[in-house]
């Protein structure tokens, strides 16, 4: 019964899929697979995908190793901390758009507190949200200036329950900073890594309503990933069947990557899930 | 004093990310009180004479307080059906076991990865099926939907925390199953209950894409009016600068709020699974 309320409109959207239904001219035609054959040899597609993949990556990468950074310096303090953390976790809650404003008033060209800066130095800054590389690193940094604080609190409380005995034993052998974050505190929070960077991500990959606040997917398509593209197709070219296509190829995607990964890292262990 | 020699720095350090993630917060801040001219200065101008006056006006003059209105409603219905909804379920899946209930289960944490645009074609064309475009009903079933198994999810986490003997005690002082869920259940889960209705809140609160697609003139959210708003003129700045800010302020308070439960909710399943 529970699974239906998911499963209906899951279902529909396959039906879609299959269908060359288009919204302005009012065509419905059963089409098998053709939207999937027409998506494949899209050049558009792949672009979008690979654009996707890199945007993701490089957002989840950063936020992992920032924020493990940040998770370890936090465990290791002994004051402060309580205020530091609610403080660093304040971005994470914000509203997705009104945090992108934030960053397009910073970011933005001439106007923005980077740009303005700058030329207060007398440095000529480049259009940040205008320059297809720049766009890319943007939307990348808006992402993790979400998400960090997310990794940051995870990874904080996953630190703390590691076996206080091990620490200890470890730093009796002699073991430093480092040595006893990455042999020991890293191997065994494990699972608990391996579960955040997947429901990241997960939602990294789907995510939205950043990039169209700041650059609605431009300049061009620099910045356009495979949920703005599925957007512009259903909303504003109104391909329905084709958008839908295009979910349905993005959710196996996704499923395919996190199983991958939960499968790497658990050849060894199985069952720890 | 080794000890005082790495905490200060260690400290400043992170004092300093900190103090760096805030900046665009408190930017906005500054411009939702600035003049245009003092908005606009390049460098820009960190003293100035602060005005309220545009607070006053994106709410009253241009008309916010209804969106506000709007989000309410959406956000307050979505979290009384799905937590009454998810709460029930979650009961039944705690007091199940077997490979059908771990299947049910693990279907539900799939559905976390569903790319929301994918849903949110047939929301619409199901939406402007039955007329319900630019409705509450259209909205807050949509809400419901994908926010249904982080409900089940982790209020199960609450409910497999209580004592099966709890249980069987009930029954032997001769209560039938309802009376078990709403009389010992339910009130020893209650922290947990307030937990998922608040995160529940914050994605009805937060949501974008779905309130893009299927709010209209009437029943617009506050992110989609923002989104709307605060691309559009740079002449709008401070305008739209405080809209955000106020946008942002009952998160902030409420999350400061319920700190505590913060980890319990982000990291749902990952340590208790």
């Amino acid at each position: 019964m529970l699974a239906a309320v998911m499963l209906y409109p899951l279902g529909y959207a396959l039906y879609l899929s299959l269908l060359n239904y288009d919204l302005g001219t009012g065509t419905r035609d059963f089409i098998g697979l053709g939207n999937y054959t027409a998506l494949l040899s899209d050049a558009r597609f792949w672009d979008t995908l690979n654009r996707t993949v890199f945007i993701v990556l490089a957002a989840v990468g950063l936020e992992f190793s920032l924020g493990l950074l940040i998770a370890y310096g936090l465990y290791r303090l002994t004051f402060g901390v309580r205020t530091l953390n609610l403080l660093l976790f304040i971005p994470n809650i914000i509203t997705p758009v009104v945090a992108a404003l934030f960053l397009r008033w910073i970011f933005m060209g001439r106007w923005g507190l980077l740009a303005s800066t700058l030329i207060g130095l007398g440095i000529f800054p480049p259009d940040f949200l205008g320059n297809p590389t720049w766009a890319r690193v943007v939307v990348v940094l808006a992402d993790a200036w979400q998400f960090t604080p997310f990794m940051i609190l995870v990874l904080y409380a996953g630190l703390n329950t590691v076996d206080l005995s091990q620490i200890e034993a470890a730093q009796i052998d002699g073991a430093g900073v480092w040595t006893l974050l990455f042999r020991i505190m890293l191997p065994s929070i494990r699972p608990l890594i391996v579960f955040v960077l997947a429901i990241r991500l997960m939602d990294a990959f789907r995510f939205f309503d950043q990039i169209y606040v700041l650059t609605s997917g431009g300049p061009g398509t620099a910045t356009e990933t495979i949920t703005l593209y599925t957007y512009a197709l259903a909303f504003r070219l109104l391909q329905v069947g084709k958008a839908s296509a295009l979910g349905v190829l993005t959710l196996l995607f996704v499923a395919a990557l996190t199983a991958l990964m939960i499968r790497v890292v658990y050849r060894r262990e199985r069952g720890a899930f | 004093m080794r000890r005082a020699r790495t905490q200060i720095p260690l400290f400043l350090l992170l004092a300093g990310f900190t103090a760096v993630t805030l900046i665009p917060v408190v930017w906005t801040f500054l411009t939702s009180l600035k003049q245009p001219v003092d908005a606009f200065a390049i460098p820009p101008r960190l003293i100035f004479t602060p005005t309220f006056e545009f607070h006053a006006e994106v709410w009253i003059e241009k008309q916010f307080w209804r969106y506000l209105i709007n989000s309410v409603v959406i956000a307050v219905c979505t979290v009384v059906i799905s937590v009454s909804i998810g709460t029930m379920a979650a009961y039944g899946l705690s007091r199940l076991r077997g490979t059908a209930t771990r299947g049910l289960l693990f279907s539900l944490l799939a559905m976390r990865m569903f790319p929301h645009i994918l849903l949110a074609i047939p929301f619409f064309l199901l939406a402007k099926s039955l007329g319900l475009v630019n409705t509450y009903p259209a909205m807050i079933l949509a809400l419901v939907a994908i926010n249904q198994p982080f409900t089940i999810w982790l209020m199960r986490s609450f409910f497999v925390d209580v004592p099966t003997e709890l249980y069987e005690a009930a029954a032997l002082d001769g209560c039938n199953a309802w009376q078990v869920f709403s009389r010992v259940a339910l009130p020893v889960v209650r922290p947990g209950l307030w937990v998922t209705a608040l995160f529940s809140l914050l994605l009805a609160y937060n949501e974008f894409l779905l309130a893009l697609v299927l709010t209209g003139p009437d029943t617009k959210t506050l992110p989609v009016a923002i989104a709307e708003y605060g691309g559009e003129d740079i002449n709008y700045w401070s305008l739209s600068a405080a809209a955000a800010i106020g946008i942002m302020l009952p998160i902030v308070v409420f999350m400061m709020a319920l700190q505590r439960h913060l980890v319990r909710g982000l990291a749902f399943g990952a340590i208790k699974g």
